[in-house]
């Protein structure tokens, strides 16, 4: 006979503990176990069976792991946590009493901990935390624009905006940004870095308030992990591109207002790092030092180092790659594919459109705003200025010579008065609406100025991410749609001849119309009957001709979309009887979910239908 | 009664009042003390002229501060009587200084220290000094004066003789002195005199100086130099105060303090004790290359999913058939935050300058972060099937002609709902029975209704013999059974059908409490034949056939002995198949090819062999309560329907369970029919419809049988909450009778 089974010894009952016990475990207190759970990414998990995990209660609780939880409890942060308890009775009591000293050497040695060993847990290579960073991002860039309180602190804000800033350095610097929105909500970019698509939204450039239903010491906490993780990608990312992290602040420059031209990005010399190296191998042949050093930046540069203050690939560019030649069989010519060697990949156009801008130089008026389009036309090669209130640093100044376009956003006025010089100037330079330039790097080429000139009405932005498969696409021409506006069309103008010609005999050609609508079109005698109906009234023969085919189109219409219903509908549910109760439950979500999309794809088409009309309707009357 | 309370409000007169103020001290202080007070007592004459009927001038006016307004004093007269002893206390005071509440000080050169120093003047123990008393008419002393509220007089004076209260005015008087009489907002009320006295300036200023807080003392100085007596250039203290000698402690260093220093200074030569870190480089987070060692063979931990893409929708600028039109404007506003499908009202924006900030950015941020650690996560395979992959693969209907569907035609009972009916071997004519005891026999290919019989009662069940070579139906009701014969039978079925029901040589009796009576009379008119059920059976639920046409099994309703009973028309003899069964028995069913017999129970169907007389089988449908059962022509398949709406296969070959459950009638199922030839089956529901199904049983074992829904007929409506009671099918034709609740029996063809 085998050991008896006792309940809630094992299985479910074993595998989930409820929160309460979870912290009770951990011996710490709830915001203290929260803290922990966003640190340690730990999050609740849905039981199958939610009585048997909790030991025949149905009450609603949040489960965890039980072995999440044990793995809490041997982390090193949640001592620090209890250190800080500790700390905080002390240097309350310490200030009770009035001890200032005592206070001030407390607060010297008061723990802190480091979430260093975390990141590494959590993201065990560093592509896991490149995937990773879209949230991290986000919360910077939002932190970064937040004003200052007693919660959120300036040192906190600085150093969100100093991440911020060597981000968009990054991804100036690697010619990385692909994609561009410009949302409601904030403008979406979307990088590749290492391969990872990083998608952040930064929030346009308001003062934005905490509201008071947000818990702040959640997203401080959050914060603290980002900032950790960021910090750790970033001195990645830099030192693989050959860049010294963390990049130079110029304090000057940044007093002026220069955002991200304040930092200065510098190559990490190689030397220092392979002067250990060096000393002892000065006898080794040049060859030699060539392919470590080789290795070496083999080793870092993996981005195309593009930046102008920084060419390094000179130097290395006389090693010739061997290139691999295939050797065509004498025998079958139709064996041998070439395949695509690291050369023939390297050398194809890679992906020419993180230059397009390259040739322009933009000039940036003071209601736009430069944080947004200083970092676009960097990240695609351009050249941009702007003037002195939106901060300082620009390379040039509005009467440069070599801008060719100026961006900018407000309604065109009538210049009072212009000197010749500054009628050429404007005549040579081109000025854009802000939405060209991010409409041109979602299409990857230059779009045609003309459309997006200063004071025109704007066509439509679209998300460069796209829609899911089958949804409306409004870039679609209206090509189905076409046929029925023509149709439409055509009706209208048929009636208001009709109206013109008949005047008075208006009433007489109702009565026919309804006659006609009575007949059955498919009945040849009632079409006869109908035709001489329409004949006495003194409906020209012509004008009945269209009316009847009309009729017959929409019965066709009627008629298959009422055999599909029956056909289709019918058998389908007859069938649906036979199918199980889980399979039936499935299919019927599937079709609620396509019938969801249908409807709202019509919807929108519908809608664009009259938005159509109304415009053909105003362009007549006009 | 304004007096007080009004003093805060008007700051002009104040100003006022302060300059006279300031112009009498300065003439006080020029000349005498006593000319002050001279000057007061004009002031207050000049006052009590004005207010006063009697003119008797009153030296001091007692300011009684806990008595704001006479209307309280003269209401509230607890609260005057405890504090009246307070006053006392005031007087007492009071009356040490002479008309002013404080006397006026001097400020004079010592002579000894040759310091200015304040003097107070002299108080003269005269009998004057005293005033407080000295100018009262009333010599009543301190009593609380609501003594004197119900008498005329307020006391008396020195002379015993009454005073009496001043005259008073009514409120408008009052009112009216507050508008005329400019100097009514500096009087109070005197409680002992009950009447307003003026209150001078002095106490103005007192009033002015306890309202702001200041010492009401208007000569007190509080930033006045102090005078340093012991400290300074030749002040000092040369003699010391003690002669003790001086103690060592003044000019040894301490032992003790050395060794705790020593104790620290051996704990920082030894390393015990470290200086405090440097903090900047503790702030600057220190970062290296944490990835460059290889990564630990665990798998990463699941990444969070990442928020949808933005659509088009989100557009700053979309294309305008994206913008929400009013009504959907005001939906999305209406439904709540958690249930809109997005969280945004789409919005068009002429120029990038025009877009505003995102109000509900820091709340989205939020609510991300709140599913990155508080929401459970499953993965779940996403499925990318065409939903129309999962449908069975079923025959198409059409291609499993021929099975009833359309109506064509309908016998009406007029007066109650059909209840039953039954269709002759031949296929040729039907007999219903509805619930006001009538049956009419009607022909199937036309409607024509041949003949009918009224049995007075409820019809509960009519079954046709399965006999060719008769011509009879059984129809239950109250108790009885019916034998009736169609009219206009060929001679040799009729001498067939009569000899068999009404035999010229009645068999043997046999003993039994059923007695079968055979009518004598017209035969054309009614039974020729009825079986009297015992009493209290209750209308006969169900009848049904042997196929041999010899036995015929009853169900009665009523819970009493099962209420089954079998009947043999060649002996004419009934009797009770099971002396005992558990459950109310619902159907019962002769097996088509073999001695066995099905009864239903509310919850099971058990299969008996007759011959052996013993249970074979007992059927599980779980079904909650059956309604109807029947078994396919093969006799291997059986099929249930209950009125929880299932409809259950068994294969009883297979298993005690289900092949298969259908549950697809909205309502509960009525009545089931296998058809005797076609491989159709039909069932119908109180949902007044009627679904046929195809059900192909294989002969060989392996193959599962076919079943594929064909057609669901609607012709019948619901009445009562009852649909359709019956179905039967047509012997040799696909087609099939209905019988409703709404009193229409209707024919079915293909």
């Amino acid at each position: 006979m085998g050991r008896l089974k006792q309940k809630g010894k094992a299985g479910a009952a074993k595998a989930y503990v409820t929160r309460s016990s979870a912290v009770k475990k951990l011996q710490c207190s709830l915001a203290d176990f929260r803290r922990l759970c966003i640190l340690k990414g730990i999050f609740p998990r849905e039981p199958k069976h939610k009585k048997r995990a909790n030991k025949g209660s149905t009450a609603p609780t949040s489960f965890y792991y039980a072995k999440d939880i044990a793995y809490l409890a041997h982390e090193p942060v949640l001592n620090k946590l209890r250190e800080h308890k500790a700390f905080a009775k002390k240097i309350s009591r310490a200030l009770g009493r009035g001890e200032w000293s005592t206070a001030k050497n407390l607060e010297e040695n008061k723990p802190i901990y480091r979430l260093d060993h975390i990141v590494k847990e959590r993201y065990p290579s560093f592509i896991d935390a490149v995937r990773d960073i879209d949230d991290a991002l986000c919360m910077i860039f939002l932190f970064a624009s937040l004003p200052s309180n007693p919660r959120v602190s300036p040192a906190l804000i600085e150093n969100c905006a100093r991440l911020a800033a060597e981000w968009q350095l990054y991804v100036m610097h690697t010619r990385s940004l692909r994609k561009v929105f410009l949302s409601i909500k904030g403008v979406y970019y979307q990088a590749e870095v290492m391969d990872q698509i990083v998608t952040w939204l930064v929030p346009y450039q308001f003062p934005q308030n905490i509201p008071s239903d947000v818990d702040v010491r959640v997203m401080l906490t959050f914060l603290e992990l980002y900032q950790t993780l960021l910090g750790f990608v970033f001195f990645k990312l830099y030192t693989d591109a050959g860049l010294v992290y963390p990049p130079p602040l110029d304090s000057d420059k940044d007093e002026s207002g220069a955002g991200v031209g304040a930092f200065n990005l510098r190559p990490a010399n190689p030397n220092t790092t392979t002067g250990g190296q060096k000393s002892d191998a000065s006898k080794v042949s040049s060859k030699e030092v060539r392919q470590t050093i080789r290795k070496i930046t083999a080793e870092s540069s993996s981005a195309p180092p593009a930046d102008i203050d920084f060419n390094q690939t000179d130097s290395f560019a006389e090693g010739a790659e061997e290139e691999f030649v295939p050797q065509a069989s004498k025998s079958d010519f139709d064996v041998t594919s070439s395949l695509p060697t690291l050369l023939s990949l390297s050398s194809l156009p890679k992906s020419s459109s993180t230059n397009i801008l390259a040739p322009y130089t933009f000039w940036l008026s003071r209601e736009s705003s430069r944080s947004i389009f200083e970092f676009l036309v960097r990240s695609f090669g351009g050249r941009i200025g702007w003037p002195v209130s939106s901060g300082g640093g620009s390379p040039f100044t509005e009467d440069d010579e070599s801008i060719t376009h100026v961006i900018i956003d407000r309604p065109v006025a009538k210049a009072p008065e212009e000197t010749i010089q500054e009628r050429e100037r404007r005549r040579r330079r081109k000025y854009v609406q802000p939405q060209w330039v991010v409409d041109c790097i979602n299409a990857g080429k230059i779009l045609l100025e003309d459309l997006y000139a200063q004071g025109r009405t704007l066509p439509p932005h679209l998300s460069p991410f796209g829609e899911r498969d089958g949804a409306y696409d409004p870039t679609v021409g209206l090509a189905d749609v076409g046929n029925t506006l023509v149709d439409d069309a055509e009706v209208s103008e048929d009636s208001q001849e009709g109206d013109v010609e008949m005047g008075s005999e208006l009433e007489e050609s109702a009565t026919s119309m309804t006659a006609l609508e009575v007949a059955a079109v498919d009945d040849p005698e009632a079409l006869r009957a109908a035709e001489l109906a329409a004949e006495a009234a003194g409906v020209d023969y012509g004008a009945f001709e269209k009316e009847v085919q009309k009729k017959q189109k929409q019965q066709k219409q009627q008629k298959q979309n009422q055999e599909t219903v029956a056909d289709g509908e019918g058998e389908d549910d007859m069938n649906k009887m036979l199918m199980s109760k889980r399979k039936r439950q499935l299919y019927e979500r599937m079709k609620y979910g396509e019938r969801k999309r249908a409807t709202e794809h019509a919807k929108l088409e519908e809608k664009r239908i009259n938005i159509e009309k109304d415009r053909r309707r105003k362009a007549r009357t006009t | 009664m304004m007096a007080v309370p009004g003093l805060g409000k008007p700051l002009k007169k104040r100003k006022q009042e302060e300059l006279e103020d300031v112009e009498k001290r300065a003439f006080a202080e020029v000349v005498d003390l006593e000319m002050q007070s001279e000057e007061e007592e004009e002031d207050e004459e000049r006052g009590s002229d004005i207010l006063s009927d009697d003119g008797e001038v009153d030296d001091f006016p007692e300011i009684d501060a806990a008595s704001d307004s006479d209307e309280e004093s003269e209401e509230e007269e607890d609260d005057t009587d405890d504090l009246d002893e307070e006053d006392t206390l005031e007087e007492d005071s009071d009356a040490d200084s002479d008309l002013h509440i404080f006397p006026k000080s001097k400020v004079v050169v010592s002579d000894i220290t040759g310091q200015k120093k304040t003097v107070y003047p002299e108080i003269e123990p005269d009998y004057d000094s005293d005033s407080s008393t000295e100018e009262d008419p009333s010599r009543t002393g301190n009593i609380p004066m609501h003594w004197y509220d119900d008498l005329p007089h307020i006391g008396y004076d020195i002379n015993g003789k009454r005073v009496l209260r001043p005259a008073k005015g009514d409120e408008l008087d009052k009112f009216l002195a507050t508008v005329d009489d400019p100097t009514s907002w500096t009087t109070a009320f005197d409680k002992n005199t009950q009447m307003d006295k003026p209150l001078s300036a002095e106490e103005l200023d007192i009033i002015r100086r306890l309202q702001a807080g200041e010492n009401p003392d208007a000569e007190y100085d509080p930033y006045e130099p102090t005078i340093e007596w012991f400290t300074g250039k030749g002040k000092e203290e040369v003699m010391p105060i003690s002669s003790a000698p001086e103690p060592k402690r003044r000019w040894l260093p301490s032992k003790w303090e050395k060794q705790k220093i020593m104790k620290i200074v051996r704990a920082i030569r030894q390393g015990r004790i470290v200086g405090s870190k440097p903090t900047a480089a503790d702030k600057k987070h220190q970062f290296y290359a944490i990835w460059n060692e290889p990564p630990s063979n665990q798998p990463p931990p699941l990444p969070a999913p990442k928020p949808k893409l933005p659509t088009n929708s989100e557009s700053y600028n979309p294309p305008e058939e994206y913008l929400p039109t009013e009504e959907e404007r005001k939906q999305w506003e209406n439904t709540e935050p958690e249930d809109r499908e997005r969280d945004y009202l789409p919005q068009k924006y002429s120029a990038l300058r025009l877009v505003p900030a995102f109000d509900k950015f820091i709340k989205q941020r939020f609510n991300r972060q709140l599913d990155l650690y508080l929401a459970p996560r499953i993965q779940r395979i996403k499925l990318n099937v065409d939903p129309n992959s999962l449908l069975p693969k079923l025959p198409s209907p059409g291609s499993l002609r021929p099975f009833p569907n359309y109506k064509s035609l309908k016998f009406t009972h007029t007066k109650a709902r059909v209840r039953c009916l039954s269709i002759s071997p031949d296929g040729a004519w039907v007999a219903s029975g509805d619930e006001s005891g009538v049956i009419s026999l009607w022909e199937v290919n036309v409607g024509r209704e041949v003949k009918r019989w009224t049995l007075g009662s409820k019809v509960g069940a009519i079954e046709w013999c399965p006999r060719l070579d008769v011509c009879f139906f059984v129809a239950g009701t109250e108790e009885k059974l019916h034998f009736l014969m169609p009219p206009n039978l060929s001679p040799a079925v009729l001498t067939m059908t009569q000899s068999t029901l009404a035999p010229a040589t009645l068999p043997p009796a046999t003993q039994s409490s059923i007695k079968w009576i055979s009518s004598s009379g017209a035969v054309e008119e009614g039974p020729i034949l009825v079986i009297e059920l015992p009493g209290a059976s209750g209308l006969p639920r169900q009848l049904t056939w042997h196929r041999k046409g010899d036995y015929l099994a009853s169900v009665s309703s009523s819970e009493t002995q099962g209420g089954v009973w079998m009947h043999q028309i060649s002996r004419r003899h009934s009797q009770a198949p099971f002396t005992k069964i558990k459950g109310a028995v619902q159907m019962v069913l002769f097996h088509p090819t073999k001695p066995h017999f099905f009864v239903a129970t509310q919850r099971y169907v058990r299969l008996y062999n007759l011959a052996e007389q013993k249970l074979l089988k007992t059927l599980m449908p779980g079904i909650q309560w059956i309604s109807s059962m029947d078994i396919h022509p093969s006799g291997d398949h059986v099929i249930v329907g209950g009125y929880d709406r299932k409809l259950c296969w068994f294969d009883l070959e297979l298993s005690e369970k289900p092949y298969k459950v259908l549950r697809y009638h909205t309502r509960a199922i009525r009545s089931l029919h296998f058809h005797p030839t076609y491989p159709l089956f039909a069932s119908s529901s109180d949902d007044g419809s009627i679904q046929i199904f195809h059900a192909r049983v294989y002969s060989d074992l392996m193959t599962d049988p076919l079943i594929v829904p064909l057609k669901i007929l609607r012709g019948h409506d619901v009445k009562d909450g009852l649909g359709v009671l019956q179905v039967k099918w047509v012997n040799k034709q696909p087609w099939l009778v209905s019988a409703g609740a709404d009193g229409n029996a209707l024919v079915w063809c293909s």
